[in-house]
């Protein structure tokens, strides 16, 4: 059975600056490949400008893969329309970004509705997300962002990306913008949900503390590539110089 | 957000700003003599020929405000003082200024404009310069022929079906379109188009309207292949163009009376047309015009 | 200093025995303004949405909007005249200069008000499989909306006030009374002209300020 993501050599290189010489540009990401199972979560962990979030991006396709290939349930990332592959793709990022003119109902409801499910259908989805985030859907579905605390929307971003029921979820330091009594509750949420959802999970952080406690395999990122891939025990025990450098700053 | 706007407002204020300056620099040159003209070629020629001649003839300083405005700015100047001299027309004076019923014989419009003006606004009117800039009712060349049009009368049959457009000045005075379309039985369907005098010649040429009340010798007629209408029922009344004086300034200097004589009679209504023409059609600069006629006109 | 025509008449009086010639005016003046801005809404709300796309053209666009902005109107109806098609004596000209003025303010606005959205707001959309379309039809106009109308609201009060120059090239408008009393020195006629004109424009900005706070967008 396929996986559901499956990354294999991914490079990312910007175009133009850099040596004349060699004749390439400035490489963000290089030879990155790892996979992700159903109900797995890869946490790409690693310091500011390491290349995680780009990592992340060229999955979704915000950035085009200059090198690599990405495989989602066996298809190949390339091949799809880039609309209709993050359509099947959950994306959370840390300033959340709801929509500040639709109501809660409206911001989760919104792959949907751009799919054209049906309203009954969606409205029903958009409860039943609610809930599992943990907001009461009568108080919280007319609400508007700006009437909501940090953590609050967050949630609804979650929500958000869970409403078409995609296989694989992108995270980029959901939590990073939180003070931190509401990122550990939160954080203790998202663990009890990634039990109850089957979803396969990229999460991004520089926290190596929320790293260890979310992640079913660690893919620690360095300049650009991965230095390390495997367990949270694994890293834990690892020698690798960066391994030890994160353990030590947990 | 309100950069275009705003900017609008600085314009606005800074032209408010630079008329009160110089409305104000014009009233501290008493020592000068002020020569104005209305907003239209030929006056601001007649305005410079005598303000040349004056210079020539008496040496005494002169400052010109051309282009005022129409015949009620200029009158609203001299009365107040702000000019001391322009250059007016008989009919003119005698219907628009002094609101006389119109009246065909040119001595008798001279006389009682000359007699009013003394007595009422304390100005004196100088010799005319020898030729009549009538009010000049055109069309263009091809319709005059096609509709077999030479007098105003004509245009009667023709009007309900045409358009015409005049200048401000000509659509309020009482000797101006009110009175022709009374006298001639000119019954337009829309009401005329209103635009900036200048602009009518070349309305008219375009095909935009088909009738204008242009000058009788204004260099553009001939230019433009356009073909004036005669006044067959004598509606307008003279226009003998001469130079109006405050008595005070008259006063000022002897030889001012004696310059400004030496310009009576010398321009015909061809000679008129003609330097119009190189103002207008050859776009030549007026105050070398100016110089150029004087100097093979006037010892 | 008096008027040689003498201001005496009063104005209500002028308008009651004109009211037809009055409205006559004041409908064109409305029809000068109202064509321009919905020519300069339909040319200026695209074209500042093209800058958003590329960002290269916006100085290059906005500079010569700038540019034009600053030309004197009678200037601009001037250098229209001799022109074919767009220029010439009337209605037309005024329209094309009125356009031009409308411009700026509604392109700036329109460019503006999309920037300003919040780029989370953008990336979530487009992460989240928005086409570039329906980022821009459901999240990025309605968003910036308040500004775009703030614009157009701009662009009409100084049309209202530029339409009345229109009259000396024969468009017609509230101009025709302000320079026939301007050429007879008559101070009924000027206002009789200016006075509408000047409630024109508050009203113009009156309504678009409503529109504005209606559909701006407020974040807390």
């Amino acid at each position: 059975m396929t996986r559901p993501l499956e990354v294999q050599g991914l490079g990312y290189e910007l175009p133009g600056k850099g040596k004349r010489e060699t004749g390439k540009g400035r490489v963000l990401v290089q030879d990155v490949s790892f996979t992700v199972g159903a109900g797995e979560t890869l946490v790409l962990l690693g310091r500011s400008g390491s290349g995680k979030t780009t990592t992340l991006k060229l999955i979704n396709r915000l950035l085009e893969p200059t090198a690599g290939e990405v495989r989602i349930a066996g298809e190949r990332a390339r091949d799809v329309p880039p609309t209709r592959l993050r359509r099947r793709i959950g994306y959370v990022i840390q300033e959340v970004g709801l929509f500040p003119h639709f109501t809660v109902a409206r911001n989760v409801g919104l792959v949907p509705r751009l799919e054209g499910w049906d309203p009954a259908r969606i409205a029903a989805r958009v409860r039943e997300l609610l809930a599992v985030v943990g907001l009461d859907p009568d108080t919280y579905a007319p609400r508007r962002p700006h009437q909501l605390s940090g953590g609050q929307r967050q949630r609804v971003g979650v929500a958000r990306a869970l409403a078409a029921d995609p296989p694989l979820l992108l995270l980029d330091e959901p939590f990073g913008a939180l003070d931190p009594i509401t990122r550990v509750e939160l954080q203790r949420e998202f663990q009890a949900l990634q039990q109850r959802l089957g979803q396969a999970m990229v999460f991004v952080t520089h926290d190596v503390r929320e790293g260890l406690m979310l992640a079913t395999r660690i893919g620690l990122m360095q300049h650009g590539g991965l230095a390390f891939l495997g367990t949270p025990q694994e890293f834990r025990e690892s020698e690798h110089p960066e391994c030890k450098a994160f353990m030590a700053a947990a | 957000m309100g950069g275009g706007g705003r900017w609008r407002a600085v314009q606005g204020g800074a032209c408010a700003l630079a008329m009160v300056a110089s409305l104000a620099a014009g009233c501290r040159s008493r020592d000068r003599i002020v020569v104005g003209s209305k907003n239209f070629t030929e006056s601001d020629l007649l305005g410079e020929i005598v303000a040349q001649q004056i210079e020539r003839r008496t040496g005494l300083a002169v400052s010109r405000r051309f282009h005022l405005g129409g015949t009620f700015v200029c009158h609203q100047a001299i009365t107040a003082g702000q000019i001391d001299l322009y250059v007016e027309y008989t009919g003119t004076a005698f219907t628009a200024v002094l609101k006389h019923a119109p009246v065909a014989d040119r001595d008798s419009v001279y006389r009682v404009v000359a007699g009013d003006y003394a007595r009422r606004f304390g100005l004196v009117w100088g010799k005319p310069f020898g030729f009549d800039n009538t009010f000049a009712i055109t069309v263009r060349r091809r319709d005059a022929t096609r509709y077999g049009l030479t007098r105003i009368s004509d245009l009667a049959r023709l009007a309900p079906r045409w358009k015409a457009g005049f200048g401000y000045e000509f659509l309020e005075r009482a000797d101006g379109f009110r009175g022709l379309a009374s006298v001639y039985g000119l019954r337009f369907a829309s009401p005329p188009i209103a635009m900036d005098l200048g602009l009518t010649y070349r309305a008219l040429a375009e095909g935009k309207v088909d009738v204008i009340a242009g000058n009788s010798t204004d260099g553009q007629i001939q230019a433009l292949d356009l073909v004036v209408l005669e006044d067959d029922r004598h509606y307008f009344p003279p226009y003998e163009a001469a130079p109006v004086i405050r008595q005070a300034t008259l006063a000022r200097d002897e030889r001012l009376g004696a310059a400004l004589a030496q310009l009576a009679g010398r321009i015909s209504d061809t000679e008129m047309r003609r330097l119009n023409a190189l103002a207008d059609v050859e776009h030549q600069d007026i105050a070398t015009v100016a110089r150029d006629w004087l100097n093979h006109n006037v010892p | 200093m008096q008027g040689v025509h003498g201001g005496s008449v009063s104005l209500w009086g002028f308008y009651a025995r004109n009211s037809g010639e009055v409205l006559g005016l004041v409908g064109q003046h409305l029809s000068l303004v109202a064509s321009s801005t919905a020519i300069a809404i339909v040319v200026g709300v695209p074209g500042g949405i093209v800058l958003t796309r590329r960002p290269a053209w916006r100085g290059p666009v906005l500079g010569l909007a700038n540019v034009f902005q600053t030309i004197p109107s009678l200037a601009l109806f001037g250098f229209l005249i001799p022109l074919p098609f767009i220029g010439g004596i009337g209605a037309t000209t005024a329209i094309v200069a009125l356009v031009v003025y409308a411009l700026l303010p509604i392109v700036r606005n329109t460019y503006t008000g999309i920037a300003g959205v919040d780029p989370a707001v953008r990336e979530a959309g487009r992460g989240m499989g928005m086409t570039d379309w329906q980022l821009l039809t459901q999240v990025e106009l309605p968003l910036a909306l308040g500004v775009i109308l703030a614009g157009v609201r701009v662009a009409t009060v100084v049309s209202v006030g530029t339409a009345t120059i229109a009259a000396a090239i024969g468009a017609g408008g509230l101009g025709v009374y302000i320079f026939r009393g301007v050429a007879v020195v008559d101070d009924t006629l000027i206002l009789a002209g200016a006075l509408p004109a000047a409630l024109m424009a508050l009203a113009a900005d009156a309504l678009f300020g409503l529109a504005e706070r209606q559909f701006a967008w407020r974040a807390e």
